[in-house]
């Protein structure tokens, strides 16, 4: 693992995602597409701390500081075992896997921000709807140039 | 092992101090500016804007701001008008005299459905604090919600987690944001015509004169019979606002 390169592709896509996507009321979720695209194609430990990696960095934009660290830590742990019984290769079953688990993440976000008492926003559903969608189209096109800059080889797959 | 420690560290951060864990988000904001700034400038050039076709004419931003001026001094002068009917024999300062403008440029605008806030490069180090009004093109926009000595976190007046004092019509209510670049005043007693003005209340400390902060978008009959929901959208396009201005009411010499 290329912890640099690493830090470099979430470094670009925290400031990607505050602010070229900032102004945008449906928006892909691109930490969220990296945190499925690491646990993938990384092993459990490697997945695990980009996970919570991910989240801390979701953190640094969002509301509040722990709500993504812990949900993100929590679905891309649980999505780095689930993957070593069900293979994700294909381009359909990866953009299910992140419809999924940006629904759950999302929701588990507003229920920790509410334990802080921060109000949940009428349209939480129908928000979350849309960015787990726009991240499920447009998430396994940006695999294919992530693992280019990680140098992860995703053309032959090996369970681990 | 690790995945529990790394846990810890999440709640750990989830039930801090808001103060002390907005250092992080601060911080963020603080370093990475330039590289917000031009992200944000090119998602917005990417907007359409119309090009002027005659030099006499004004820009849609600059109408904006002449118009929330022009509120502004129509109802400042109804104000001042009571004030002299009234026949006080105290001295009267005018209010725009007690307050102190702090302009800031903007870092990042995250406004979508879930939350309306944007980040502001003054800080405590400026004399800002907690609840100070915003203004963006001579209009309300929010109050800030955190603050640290060179960085500022502002909630507009369209975040879920915002609730500001109104006056529509010459009555007072409570303005609920609901996302969206959308703000709610439920259980209106009369119908409001759309287009109509709202104007924030004053707030001993932090505004000492109503300013407009909002238009009604909508009015709508509420589940109760005779009252009304009006929709209130901003009368500025906070989403491309560069500078803001900040209410420090008496600042020192």
């Amino acid at each position: 693992m290329r912890w640099f390169r690493f830090a470099v592709l979430i470094l670009l896509a925290t400031v990607l995602q505050a602010s070229f996507f900032g102004n945008l009321n449906i928006k892909p979720d691109l930490l969220l597409i990296l945190l499925v695209f690491f646990a993938i194609y990384c092993n459990t430990t490697e997945a695990i701390i980009t996970s919570f990696t991910i989240g801390f960095a979701a953190d640094l934009i969002g509301h509040t500081m722990g709500p993504q660290m812990i949900s993100f830590g929590l679905f891309g742990t649980a999505l780095a075992y689930l993957h070593q019984v069900i293979a994700l290769r294909k381009m359909p079953y990866q953009a299910l896997v992140i419809f999924i688990t940006a629904i759950l993440a999302g929701s588990m976000v507003y229920f920790l921000n509410s334990l802080k008492g921060e109000p949940t926003p009428p349209n939480i559903y129908a928000a979350l709807f849309g960015i787990a969608l726009y991240s499920a189209i447009v998430g396994p096109f940006l695999f294919l140039p992530s693992a280019w800059w990680m140098r992860i080889k995703i053309s032959r797959f090996s369970r681990r | 092992m690790l995945f529990t420690w790394f846990m810890l560290a999440g709640f750990i951060f989830l039930f801090s101090p808001g103060n002390l864990t907005n250092k992080f988000q601060f911080a963020f904001h603080r370093i990475f500016r330039w590289p917000l700034s031009i992200g944000r400038n090119i998602s917005l050039s990417a907007g359409t804007r119309q090009p002027l076709r005659d030099k006499d004419m004004l820009s849609r931003d600059e109408y904006k701001r002449f118009q929330n001026h022009l509120a502004n001094i129509i109802l400042q002068r109804n104000d001042a008008q009571q004030m002299v009917q009234k026949l006080s024999k105290m001295r009267i300062i005018p209010g725009w005299e007690r307050m102190g403008f702090v302009p800031a440029d903007v870092i990042t605008v995250p406004i979508d459905e879930l939350r309306s806030e944007l980040f502001i490069n003054r800080g405590q180090d400026d004399g800002l604090t907690k609840e100070q009004f915003v203004l963006a093109d001579n209009s309300v926009i929010g109050t800030i919600a955190d603050v640290d000595a060179r960085t500022a976190r502002v909630r507009l007046f369209t975040d879920p987690a915002a609730n500001t004092a109104v006056r529509i019509a010459n009555s007072k209510y409570l303005m609920q944001g609901i996302g969206d670049n959308l703000a709610k005043v439920s259980m209106v007693k009369q119908k409001v015509k759309v287009g109509s003005e709202v104007m924030a209340s004053k707030k001993p400390g932090f505004l000492d004169m109503p300013m407009i902060i909002g238009k009604v978008a909508q009015c709508k009959l509420n589940a109760q019979p005779l009252l009304w929901d009006i929709t209130v959208e901003p009368v500025c396009d906070i989403q491309k606002a560069e500078n803001v201005v900040v209410i420090v009411m008496n600042p020192p010499d």
